[in-house]
């Protein structure tokens, strides 16, 4: 560099200049980069944020239980209904309206329907079906027009199944229903992969309300 | 030059910070590698013992209604209480695991045994009594029901053990393991006292 160069001190000064330039551009760029970078992550954690306080929100909803049961289903991708909105939790014996057929949730019959892989041929009283619901079984009705095969292949997996029980139901829309707290689905047969899926995911799901709550020493048909 | 230091290191910060709460939050949420899955020995047990141990609950509180023998009736309090903590434990750890309570597959597949139990009438599993002989139960009162009651427990004990003796063996959950292994000592014991108080009512165990 040094070199018998004798370069006039303007051309240098130039280069130098030029040098200069380059490596404030370089700077530039890169504190562009780091404060790009930095208003990705913060950006990130707030949206991370809100969802997840969002979330504890809704689940604080669900669990909300001072006032009438009341809200709307919602479908999800899976099938399977949910209840938004409140269901109480109430020990009544006056007669429940439930809004729902077969019901998923809301005040009930102090004494719970036995719902240890027990299968009633005939129609349960609702209140008491709803009290084994808040214990954690998942409740499968069918109508008169649900063909017998299906209804002999469920009450098989019932009856293998303790916190579950199975009833007549013939004022539901649908031949095959499957109900837990809050959640409900139909089915088309005994063999829908749907069954296994919904009684791996509430029997003695997340959704009870009362995990530990007994399913023997309730009332019988 | 500074300046882009002192932001690269705000920057590595919240990076950091971010991870933390994602760590924290994904806390439930997350499969850690010490996770058993559905389909292992540690989830099988905690699935079928827990539903094997409900029968001796509920047996328990039947004979109790049944009989005003304080010898039995204390028995009958100590395994209702026990086996229902217990169960309460295998179903805890399962909620923990983010893991169903129930299975398509037959009970004890987990320990190859799968095809053990007939499941009918209620006895799911081997050692299990079924409904019709829980309902016998609830209809003998005095020794009777304290004869039967002791009959069916043995067996119940039986299986039991055999079933917790599969934990031992192949459960890698360590603390899960010690509560298999108490199982396996406890009820031996207890086979034991009952033979003793069959002996004394002037029977003994079905088999």
């Amino acid at each position: 560099m040094g070199s018998a160069n004798k370069g006039t001190s303007a051309a240098r000064k130039a280069r130098i200049e030029e040098m200069r330039r380059a490596e404030q551009a370089r700077e530039r760029r890169n504190r562009i980069l780091v404060i790009a970078a930095s208003v990705v992550v913060v950006a990130g954690l707030v949206v991370g944020g809100v969802y997840v306080v969002k979330s504890q929100d809704s689940n604080s909803d669900t669990a909300a239980s001072d006032s009438k049961t009341s809200g709307h289903f919602v479908t999800g991708t899976d099938g399977v209904k949910t209840w938004k909105g409140t269901l109480t939790r109430n020990h009544v014996t006056k007669t429940v309206h439930y809004p729902t057929e077969p019901p998923v949730g809301g005040d009930h019959n102090q004494v719970w329907m036995n719902c240890n892989g027990d299968v009633y041929t005939k129609a349960l009283n609702n209140m008491n079906a709803v009290h084994s619901l808040e214990h954690g079984a998942v409740w499968v009705t069918y109508t008169s027009k649900a063909k017998k095969a299906d209804v002999d292949a469920l009450a098989a997996k019932v009856k293998k199944t303790p916190y579950t029980l199975m009833s007549l139901d013939d004022k539901q829309k649908n031949p095959i229903m499957l109900t837990a707290w809050a959640h409900q689905r139909t089915v088309t047969s005994a063999s829908d992969p749907n069954v296994d899926k919904f009684f791996e995911a509430y029997v003695q799901g997340k959704q009870t309300p009362e995990p530990g709550a007994a399913c023997t020493g309730g009332l019988a048909q | 030059m500074r300046n882009v230091g002192l932001i690269a290191g705000a920057a590595a910060a919240v990076l950091v910070a971010a991870g933390a709460i994602t760590y924290a939050v994904a806390e439930d949420g997350g499969s850690s590698a010490s996770t058993p899955s559905a389909g292992s020995a540690d989830a099988g047990f905690a699935r079928d013992m827990a539903v094997h141990h409900q029968q001796a609950v509920e047996m328990s509180y039947i004979v109790r209604d049944r009989t005003k023998n304080e010898e039995v009736r204390r028995l009958a309090y100590d395994i209702a209480q026990t086996q229902a903590n217990q169960r309460g434990m295998l179903l805890g750890w399962l909620d923990l695991w983010g893991l169903p309570k129930v299975s398509a597959d037959p009970p004890m597949t987990w320990m190859g045994m799968g095809d053990m139990a007939s499941g009918k009438d209620g006895s799911l599993m081997p050692g299990m009594a079924t409904n019709t002989e829980l309902k016998k139960l609830g209809t003998l009162s005095g020794k009777q029901a304290e004869v039967f009651y002791l009959q069916l427990m043995t067996d119940h004990h039986k299986g039991g053990i055999h079933m917790a003796e599969g934990c031992v063996a192949k459960c890698g959950v360590d603390v899960e393991k010690n509560l298999a292994q108490g199982m396996v000592d406890a009820q031996k014991s207890e086979i034991d006292l009952m033979a003793d108080m069959l002996k004394e009512r002037g029977a003994k165990a079905r088999s």
